[in-house]
């Protein structure tokens, strides 16, 4: 399945701050409310600490958060 | 048998004292039995002057799928003001505000922008259209949008009066509440003008206008007579009509009386969903006795929360259970209840999504009050206006999949909310209040109290009248 578009970082480029590896665009499992979704993030290959860009938490995904959401 | 202490209002001079709440009361001691089928808890105290009253909160039948007084219940930790306007003096409830005890943050900050009303209804919660006040200034108005900015955030704000819709600046006014970058800009109108004037909603909607809080009582002009004095639900749907055009969310709501249209709520809820996506929700409001009303306050018709929740459910049983509903993240529990619905062409389904939320903390783990807040302004924020379609052409990825089946247009809001008047006032409700009126000096008080007024008609927060 094409994963596109390619959740990458707003700018720069990005080391895992423990690993002090390169970021790399890999599919990330995200949970919430009990909805699944499967998406590429900038992601350390070898802890798996995953960054999701400030565009992406305040846009798309808030937009999904919320439509998931009762109050 | 005593539930809980609190403190409440004499409904006679105002004073502070100690209530609680009880399913008997002392001096109307009603045995459960068959001819007393119901569960009641009432608000009891005594006044040193005045004497003893009580009042109906939680009414209940024994059957009911509606749950117990005790059961009902979303405890908070009190989150309290960054920067109180006010000081303790007197305490709470007369140091409006916020003062540095308030135990919640706004969700949604009323500006009312006239005291002029084109009705005149028997039942007005802010005693509109008489005796005559002068509206504010635009330069008063900015003032208000930027002291409720400043005080709480990017909230919701709505445009209430009155009738707003009489000022012929409102278009100024509601533009002036978007340069403020609220989360949304609401109108609490009656509709009227927008039902009678061509391209009036359009201009609204220009301005900077999401949505409407149009006061929509029933489905039968009986009731329309009985609550607003006139015949309305064709201007009334003329108005809903207007709003499409103009691509404005709509919430219905309903202004709730026993014996007169409490009967309504199943086929108010049937027409709300027949009347499109744009209408966002369906909102009740079981009548609270202060402003002006054509009742006395100790006998007036009462309608507890759990009676509305029962009545919805029992009129309505192929869109809503009465399990579906929840006591609220963000006001005190005993305010409202409210769902959060997907709607498709078979009915309603519950998202559900509340009680999951909970389920994923520890069980020991309390929220804080502006968590609720930040939730409940999200999902009106997003539910209440008409909803824009933001899914990526071509994007394929799984939060563009989902988006693009299910956006807010696939949403439907239930909620209602109880509020208290002299009898049934209780200051930890109060305290955890979450609508806020912003006064011509840029306070914020709770909506309950800016409107509360004593059995004998004078206002605790009175608003300056000019005759």
């Amino acid at each position: 399945m094409t994963m596109a578009p390619n959740y990458a970082p707003d700018e720069g480029s990005w080391l895992c701050a423990h690993c002090k590896e390169p970021l790399q665009q890999l599919k990330v499992p995200v949970f919430y409310l009990g909805s699944a979704f499967d998406v590429l993030l900038p992601r350390c290959p070898k802890c798996g600490m995953t960054f999701v860009p400030k565009s992406l938490a305040e846009g798309k995904m808030l937009e999904v958060e919320t439509l998931l959401e009762d109050k | 048998m005593i539930y809980r202490r609190t403190q409440s209002l004499c409904p006679i001079c105002l004073r502070r004292i100690e209530a609680c709440y009880e399913n008997v009361t002392p001096k109307k001691e009603i045995p459960l039995s068959s001819e007393n089928p119901h569960e009641t808890v009432f608000l009891t105290k005594t006044c040193p002057e005045h004497g003893f009253f009580s009042v109906p909160i939680w009414r209940r039948s024994q059957e009911s799928p509606v749950p117990l007084f005790t059961a009902w219940s979303r405890p908070k930790l009190p989150s309290y003001p960054e920067k109180p306007a006010t000081t303790h003096s007197q305490g709470c409830p007369y140091d409006c505000g916020l003062c540095p005890e308030h135990a919640q943050h706004t969700c949604t900050g009323l500006v009312e922008v006239t005291m002029r009303c084109n009705l005149n209804c028997p039942i007005c919660y802010a005693d509109a259209g008489s005796p005559i006040q002068a509206d504010p200034s635009l330069d008063q108005i900015a003032a208000q949008f930027t002291a409720l900015r400043t005080q709480s955030g990017r909230c919701s704000v709505q445009i209430s009066g009155g009738e707003p819709t009489v000022r012929e600046d409102l278009p100024q006014i509601i533009a002036l509440a978007a340069e403020h970058d609220f989360g949304l800009v609401q109108l609490n109108t009656n509709g009227l003008r927008l039902a009678e004037e061509p391209g009036y909603a359009e201009i609204l909607a220009k301005a900077g206008l999401e949505s409407v809080y149009l006061q929509f009582d029933g489905t039968c002009e009986e009731t329309f007579l009985h609550l607003r004095g006139r015949p309305c639900l064709e201007r009334k749907l003329k108005a809903i009509e207007a709003c499409k055009q103009a691509g404005l969310g709509i919430v219905l709501v309903a202004t709730l009386i026993k014996g007169i249209n409490d009967h309504e709520l199943g086929d108010l809820l049937r027409l709300a969903l027949s009347l499109g996506p744009n209408v966002r929700g369906l909102h009740l409001q079981p009548c609270a006795f202060f402003g002006r009303y054509p009742y006395s306050l100790d006998t007036a018709p009462r309608l507890t929360l759990p009676e509305v929740l029962e009545s919805l459910a029992c009129q309505a049983p192929e869109l809503v259970d009465a399990r579906d509903f929840h006591p609220p993240a963000c006001e005190h529990e005993l305010c409202s209840f409210s769902c959060v619905y997907q709607r498709s062409e078979s009915g309603l389904t519950p998202l559900k999504a509340s009680t999951c939320s909970c389920k994923e903390k520890a069980a020991d783990s309390v929220p804080s009050a502006c968590e609720g807040a930040d939730l409940a302004k999200r999902v009106t924020q997003l539910n209440w206006k008409a909803s824009q379609d933001t899914s990526t052409p071509g994007a394929c990825d799984s939060f563009s999949n989902f988006l693009a089946k299910t956006n807010a247009r696939s949403r439907f809001t239930i909620s209602c909310m109880a509020f208290q008047d002299a009898l049934s006032l209780d200051l930890a409700r109060v305290r955890g209040c979450c609508i806020h009126v912003v006064t011509g000096d840029g306070r914020l008080v709770p909506f309950c109290l800016r409107n509360l007024s004593s059995l004998h008609g004078h206002p605790l927060y009175p608003r300056i009248r000019t005759s």
